[in-house]
């Protein structure tokens, strides 16, 4: 059957493994412009459902169109039914089908919709392979979430996996999810290893480069501070032979860093399709086994939930909520899936001391580009680089000729050395190609890097070539950079250019949820005591009664401001959702506004009440508040969130236990409302990019 | 070319054995050039091209046009790539089963590829266009035309007799595949989402109107 095909690649030699990547490479360019090509279709539809369709709420003539509301006549029949959505429309309203039949303007839309997006071929496919008997916890996650990942093709999973382990058996199509759970243990671990790099005693640059480059970090040579760490870490760093893994394993011995007598290119075939793959087979095979074993054993809930944080790591393409820092899942409608995010959100970056929120993403991996490990040595970025770049169209390939690099700076000043070579990416791909490295500040390299690329698709990339110091045995230091986009640049004659280095452009990192800007939300928080409830009308300022059964938390969610525009127009169709944690039971808790569609300024007015509870539980309990973006036919875009409690509240959430990191106005409103039960506590909170959990 | 200004995104896929033509067939369809050097294909590849596609209304008038990008996947017929290959079956909307007029094994193997298509295409009875190609070397044929057109019908299927020597019927061979695909789109977006599921394995346009797809307005 086919859920139990697999694709071997570790028959393929390197040449062709390189081969097929470019293949593949190719195709991810495609579905990319296929991709935006869809979200914009989807736009439109919504545009099209929103003008004036009858809605189950509002009242309605019977005798109007049940699309553009217009009265039609009593006695003409120019009305009919439409065999669809069975509103009577009016002649206007009409679409004749290619067949003869015909449906109202937004049922037309709708199926035009499902003919240009494709929908209608992945829906067949879902058909087929979901009516088949499938691994059980295949069919949990098909349950679950009949959506995801509906649209993966061979080649994008294959190309997934081809950045991640080049030579070793992949599954196709759906037992992946044994694999992903598998990856992303390393996804989870990541946090640590993000420590680890810290305490790392000679972790160079280029290692952790390429460490972010993959999509799971590794560090197989860091000294792990704590045994049980280590013994976690140990599954990750095997199971992922990944380019990145590799290099790292490759690190040590600097076996990656090329001798000045070697081309580039071929540097980069050995960083990429490594021989030293070979070397780590048995031992990542052996690792493969027990890490299944362990997947297994989790109920298969935890791997669905899994399964999305490695959606997150990974650097696909595919991605529809780029900008949701940490937030790849596809998501379908179901109300289940949007809990589900939330604890993917959770999950993702709980371990990570609710800070890293925002880098582990397909924007971060754009980052990692910058390093964004971080590890490297700072020095003044001084001097410039000369290069030229030209397009040869015959074997479509893009040389970028590195000539030299004029007044570098020392990196280290005081023995005045500096060992440089010069870095390219053609961003946002994430292939790198090396010069050779000298031994100066003036360096003249005159090497050619060359990249294949169609035409076309160089006019979407930015060249970035950054210079580095190779340090043998210390860190790497950044040595300055510049960025050229392709997109307006005659690549047809090879000019030669001389540009300034400098600092890097994007290298921040966000250290803290509130980094990003997300907007705010305005809320009213009321304990009402249970005498206020029994007395209800009555303004007198009632004396607290004993606290507890009958007691309410009222949250008033007033509007949101500013919010990130996610749909066409720049707006967004918003709603908010409340969780008071811990969880007494999901249902009771989980809250939700109704959806205001196309502003970024909502007004939602709606209260949540919880039930039934004392001051002294909610001490210890957090109120958390996301924003989404509501997507009808793909995933709900997570827009930002509140976390309020006392702060340093520990929450006991089945056997995790958090600390609450709630600040500055999160903890004061919180505060006010406990201090004034039976008030009103009014306030503006801004944002969260993203709702890790500090451990 | 890969600009997003397009109506259709059309993925087809060449199938058939090693070195019958699936890639110069290809590359006569795309580039309109022949080219005489057998180079044996790397596992998959992929060529593309962008046809206006014209829809034929029931009353014989022609109907709207569209901008169709065609992703052409070509596969490797060689055996230690094919399960590789087959992987990428299932992501493709028709397929171009080919085989070589002047090789009567590659006819023969024709069935096999046949049942791989049905265990691994997105459903058991995709579109399929059976292409007999090298059609100009008419004095080294082995494949009778008679012969090929009853395995052809055996199937229900297209046949076609091209040269991407000469390019001969090679532009029809595919304008025919994407014809099919897009009248078996059009049945399966107006047809009740419940029974999409087309076993019969013909492809006749369903014009009742079956009102079971709920809207969602």
């Amino acid at each position: 059957m086919v859920q139990n095909m697999e694709i071997n690649v570790s028959f393929l030699t390197d040449s062709e493994q390189e081969f097929i990547l470019e293949v593949l490479r190719r195709d991810e360019e495609l579905r990319r412009l296929e991709d935006l090509r869809v979200r914009k279709l989807k736009s439109e539809l919504l545009e099209t459902r929103r003008k004036g369709a009858k809605r189950g709420s509002g009242k309605y003539s019977e005798r109007s169109c049940g699309r553009c509301q217009e009265p039609m006549g009593l006695l003409t029949s120019n009305s009919s039914q439409c065999r669809v959505c069975k509103h009577q429309v009016c002649r206007k309203c009409l679409s004749v089908r290619p067949n003869g039949s015909w449906v109202c303007t937004v049922c037309a839309k709708e199926i035009d919709l499902k003919m240009s997006t494709g929908d209608w071929f992945y829906d067949e496919r879902v058909n087929r392979f979901s009516a088949a008997p499938g691994h059980d916890l295949v069919r949990v996650s098909l349950r679950k979430r009949p959506l995801i990942k509906k649209k993966e093709t061979a080649g994008e999973m294959l190309l997934n996996r081809a950045d991640l382990n080049s030579s070793h058996v992949v599954p196709v199509p759906k037992p992946r999810l044994k694999d992903v759970a598998l990856a992303n243990k390393s996804s989870s671990l990541e946090a640590y290893e993000g420590l680890d790099v810290r305490e790392q005693q000679r972790s160079d640059t280029e290692s952790i480069e390429k460490a972010s480059l993959g999509s799971s970090r590794t560090e197989t040579e860091s000294s792990h501070s704590t045994p049980s760490m280590q013994r976690k870490e140990e599954p990750t760093a095997k199971t992922s032979p990944t380019g990145s893994a590799v290099s790292i394993l490759m690190a040590p011995s600097n076996s990656d860093i090329p001798s000045t007598t070697e081309t580039a290119s071929l540097i980069y075939h050995m960083n990429s399709c490594s021989d030293s793959l070979r070397d780590v087979d048995g031992l990542f095979k052996k690792s493969v086994r027990r890490v299944h074993k362990l997947s297994d054993v989790k109920p298969a809930s935890t791997l669905d939930l899994h399964e999305d944080g490695t959606e997150s790591a990974a650097p696909s393409m595919r991605d529809r909520s780029k900008s949701v820092p940490g937030l790849n899942a596809e998501e379908d409608e179901e109300e289940e899936d949007i809990d589900n995010l939330v604890n993917i959100h959770r999950q993702t970056f709980g371990k990570s001391l609710g800070s890293l929120g925002g880098s582990r993403t397909t924007l971060g991996s754009m980052m990692s580009v910058y390093s964004e490990a971080g590890d490297y040595d700072r020095v003044e970025v001084s001097g410039d680089i000369v290069f030229s770049l030209s397009y040869d169209e015959s074997s479509q390939s893009l040389s970028i000729v590195v000539h030299e690099c004029k007044g570098l700076a020392y990196a280290d000043a005081a023995k005045k050395k500096c060992n440089p070579y010069v870095k390219a990416y053609l961003l946002p791909d994430k292939s790198k190609k090396k010069t050779s490295i000298k031994h100066n500040i003036n360096p003249s390299f005159k090497e050619t890097l060359k990249y294949s690329i169609s035409r076309t698709q160089l006019m979407t990339r930015t060249l970035q070539l950054s210079v580095w110091h190779y340090d043998r045995f210390g860190r790497n230091a950044f040595l300055g950079e510049v960025e050229v986009p392709l997109d307006c640049r005659d690549i047809d004659s090879p000019v030669e250019e001389c540009m300034a280095l400098r600092g890097k452009a994007a290298a921040h990192l966000p250290s803290s949820p509130f980094d990003q800007y997300k907007g705010e939300l305005v809320i009213l928080l009321k304990y009402v005591t249970a005498n206020k409830i029994h007395t209800e009308g009555s303004t007198g300022k009632g004396k607290k009664t004993k606290p507890g059964d009958g007691a309410e938390l009222h949250v008033l969610i007033k509007e949101a401001k500013n919010l990130t525009a996610m749909k066409a127009g720049g707006t967004c169709d918003s709603f908010v959702k409340g969780y008071l944690l811990p969880l007494k039971s999901k249902s009771s808790s989980k809250k939700k506004t109704p959806v205001v569609k196309k502003t970024k300024n909502p007004n939602y007015n709606h209260t949540f009440v919880y039930k039934d509870l004392t001051l002294e539980q909610l001490k210890d309990m957090c109120l958390e508040l996301t924003v989404w973006d509501r997507e009808t036919l793909s995933s709900n875009d997570f827009l930002g969130g509140v976390r309020l409690s006392l702060g340093a509240a520990t929450v006991t959430e089945a056997n995790e236990e958090w600390v609450a990191n709630s600040t500055g106005e999160e903890i004061l409103l919180w505060k006010k409302m406990m201090q004034y039960p039976d008030s009103w506590a009014e306030g503006t909170l801004p944002l969260r990019s993203s709702m890790g959990k500090a451990k | 070319m890969t600009d997003g200004d397009y109506d259709y995104l059309i993925k087809l896929l060449a199938l058939g054995d090693s070195g019958v033509g699936k890639t110069t067939f290809l590359y006569r369809y795309t580039d309109n050039k022949f080219n005489p050097k057998f180079i044996t294909t790397v596992g998959i590849d992929f060529r593309e091209k962008r046809v206006v596609y014209t829809t034929n209304s029931p009353n014989g008038t022609t109907g709207k046009t569209f901008k169709v990008h065609l992703q052409l996947w070509d596969t490797a017929g060689q055996e230690r790539f094919r399960s590789l290959t087959t992987a990428f079956f299932r992501d493709a909307m028709g397929f171009l089963l080919m085989f070589d007029l002047t090789s009567q094994q590659s006819f023969l193997n024709v069935r096999n590829w046949m049942s791989q298509l049905q265990a691994n295409a997105y459903c058991e009875n995709p579109d399929i266009v059976l292409v007999g190609n090298k059609a100009d070397l008419s004095d080294q044929r082995e494949v009778q035309e008679k012969q090929a057109k009853e395995l052809a019908d055996k199937y229900g299927i297209p046949y076609f007799e091209t040269s991407a020597a000469t390019g001969a019927e090679v532009d029809k061979a595919v304008v025919t595949l994407l014809d099919l695909v897009m009248k078996r789109m059009e049945q399966c977006v107006d047809k009740p989402a419940a029974d999409t599921h087309n076993t019969d394995g013909t492809s006749k346009l369903d014009a009742v109107p079956t009102a079971e797809k709920k809207c969602a307005c």
